[in-house]
């Protein structure tokens, strides 16, 4: 783990360079590779609250660890009945909505503190006014405020059934005071893209420190081929997907013949 | 042991695939019939993406088809110069078929009327089958035979445009088999389905084709159209999961030859019938993902993902 060590050096050189309180990280991967056996990933997350090992962390410093996936552009339809038959029937884009998106705490915070300091996109399903202009949506023929928030509740509901928005607190294991470790489950399910990890160290509700990295999600593997070739080349993608229908649907014939003479 | 589709993007049971891919082909070998359109509703049952579905089973029946159509080529069942006319109106058909559910997908609407049009399909379909089977089962007890006229006069008759098939000894207009290849065109493109069930009805009774040449020559012009349909999804709607395909193709080409084989040996009735039942299971099925209120009202897609 070289990473690991690299965290200790720098741990002993922040030590050096500031007394007050830094808010020092690493983090296991730089890349995730997605293959055809990928069954989701614990990505680990660890660091130290204080550049002095020797102090600890008193009761009112918090970690907020926030990863914010690539963005995607989502359509919410609602299904309507019509003469018995449930139909989609209005339709909301969501513009440059997370693909994927995690906050977790040391304890819990508060709504009004991520709003105050512009973090999170699930606090907003908890709070009676959405801040839409933050938001990049076509409403369509969606006009009225409540209508606007069921869109929006079921965006949040979907995607944190598909496991990827999640909001959690206390997952992260505080180690003799000042280090600080958490594993963040990466599902299978998540997009790939450049993935951003925010690391906040709070102290008296005010952010002390800050700290962010990124990190990739790749596909690879013959899947990865394929599909992209699919994409780079529909034609001749289409072309081969025949010609294998082809082969195996003479040789079946061929093979065959003989049986069916008997 | 399951297996990651690319384009479905999602991982399915290997053995799953290979038996409903084996038992649809055998079903469609036994019976002469595509397969297609059992094959949709149930790849669509299995949580694979409606377009996918469609698409994928397109590819799926040019292998079925290719293999029927060499069988019946020996036996110089097929009627070419029918096939090519078919085509001709398959070719635009399937064109506007592949337009139509493009605009479809971008409207949110393409699972509803998926469902819509398979529910139709496989109701009259499981019906027809039932009442026949059991027709030629009361006969049969009766010991009664029925008798078929040979050759139909109607309307294509009178059309302009006339041409000589020669196999089918026919001097009919080319319109009435371009219109109905049109329909077949549309049909496919939209539901994955080589069209067999309604081809055979059209092709005997609208244009008078003699039975025997019917199933080798609608057999023939179905390798063209849902060959054009697979290269037009897969060009437009990029829809066609070529590892999906490969299982199903390879389960079906076994299944349908098998099918085939049964077919020799078994008494066809009471299989037809049964078979009827499990497509009238299949419309219910749909019917009723329709009527009943889902417990998530909401759905969402993803259509644009940043890279």
């Amino acid at each position: 783990m070289n990473l690991r060590i690299l965290f200790f050096i720098k741990l002993i050189v922040l030590a050096f360079i500031s007394s007050a309180s830094a808010l020092v990280i690493g983090s296991d991967e730089e890349e995730i590779y997605i293959d055809a056996n990928f069954s989701g990933k614990n990505l680990l997350v660890f660091g130290a609250f204080y550049s002095d090992p020797s102090q600890s962390r008193d009761d009112k410093s918090d970690i907020l660890i926030e990863v914010v996936g690539p963005s995607e552009d989502v359509v919410v339809r609602k299904k309507e009945s019509f003469f018995g038959f449930w139909l989609n029937s209005k339709s909301v884009s969501f513009n440059d909505v997370p693909g994927f998106y995690y906050l977790s705490s040391t304890n819990e915070i508060t709504n009004e503190f991520l709003n105050e300091n512009n973090i999170g996109l699930l606090n907003k399903k908890d709070t009676q006014l959405i801040d839409w202009s933050a938001l990049n949506i076509d409403w369509g023929n969606v006009k009225n405020q409540k209508e606007k928030d069921t869109f929006y509740d079921a965006l949040i509901r979907t995607k944190e059934s598909e496991d990827v928005y999640r909001k959690v607190n206390g997952e992260i294991d505080i180690i003799d005071g000042n280090l600080f470790r958490s594993y963040i489950e990466i599902p299978n399910t998540v997009p790939v893209g450049q993935y951003k990890v925010n690391l906040y160290l709070i102290i008296d509700n005010k952010i002390s420190n800050e700290y962010s990295y990124n990190f990739m999600v790749t596909r690879v593997g013959i899947e990865e081929a394929i599909y992209s070739f699919s994409k780079n080349y529909p034609l001749i993608y289409g072309l081969i997907s025949l010609l294998i229908a082809i082969l195996i649907g003479w040789s079946g014939a061929e093979v065959f013949k003989r049986f069916r003479k008997v | 042991m399951s297996i990651y589709l690319p384009i479905a993007e999602l991982s399915v049971n290997i053995f799953l695939l290979l038996s409903i891919g084996g038992v649809v082909g055998f079903l469609s070998g036994m019976f002469g019939l595509g397969g297609g359109f059992l094959m949709t509703p149930i790849l669509i049952f299995m949580g694979i993406p409606t377009n996918i579905a469609v698409a994928t089973s397109a590819n799926q029946i040019v292998a079925s088809s290719i293999s029927g159509t060499i069988g019946y080529w020996r036996q110089g069942l097929v009627d070419f110069k029918m096939g090519g006319v078919l085509l001709i109106g398959s070719f635009f058909g399937s064109i506007l078929g592949v337009w139509i559910f493009s605009k479809l997908v971008v409207l949110g609407q393409i699972d509803t009327v998926i469902s819509i049009l398979y529910f139709s399909l496989l109701t009259s379909i499981g019906l027809i089958m039932l009442i026949e089977s059991s027709q030629v089962i009361r006969d049969r007890v009766r010991r009664k035979t029925v008798k078929r006229k040979i050759h139909y006069h109607n309307w294509a008759h009178k059309l302009p445009f006339k041409i000589k098939f020669y196999k089918s000894k026919l001097y009919i207009s080319a319109i009435p088999p371009i219109i109905i290849g049109f329909v077949i065109g549309i049909l496919s493109a939209t539901m994955g389905i080589g069209g067999t069930f309604i081809l055979i009805p059209a092709m005997i009774y609208f244009l008078g084709m003699p039975t025997s040449k019917v199933i080798g020559t609608s057999l023939f012009q179905i390798i063209f159209v849902t060959a054009l349909v697979t290269l037009l999804h897969a060009t437009t709607t990029f829809a066609v999961d070529a590892v999906l395909a490969f299982f199903l193709i390879i389960a079906s080409v076994i299944g349908a030859q098998l099918g085939v084989l049964a077919a020799n040996k078994l008494r066809g009735e009471e299989i037809r019938a049964l078979l009827a039942i499990i497509v009238l299971g299949v419309a219910t099925k749909i019917a009723l993902d329709l009527l009943v209120e889902p417990s998530e009202i909401f759905n969402i897609s993803v259509i644009r993902a940043l890279f």
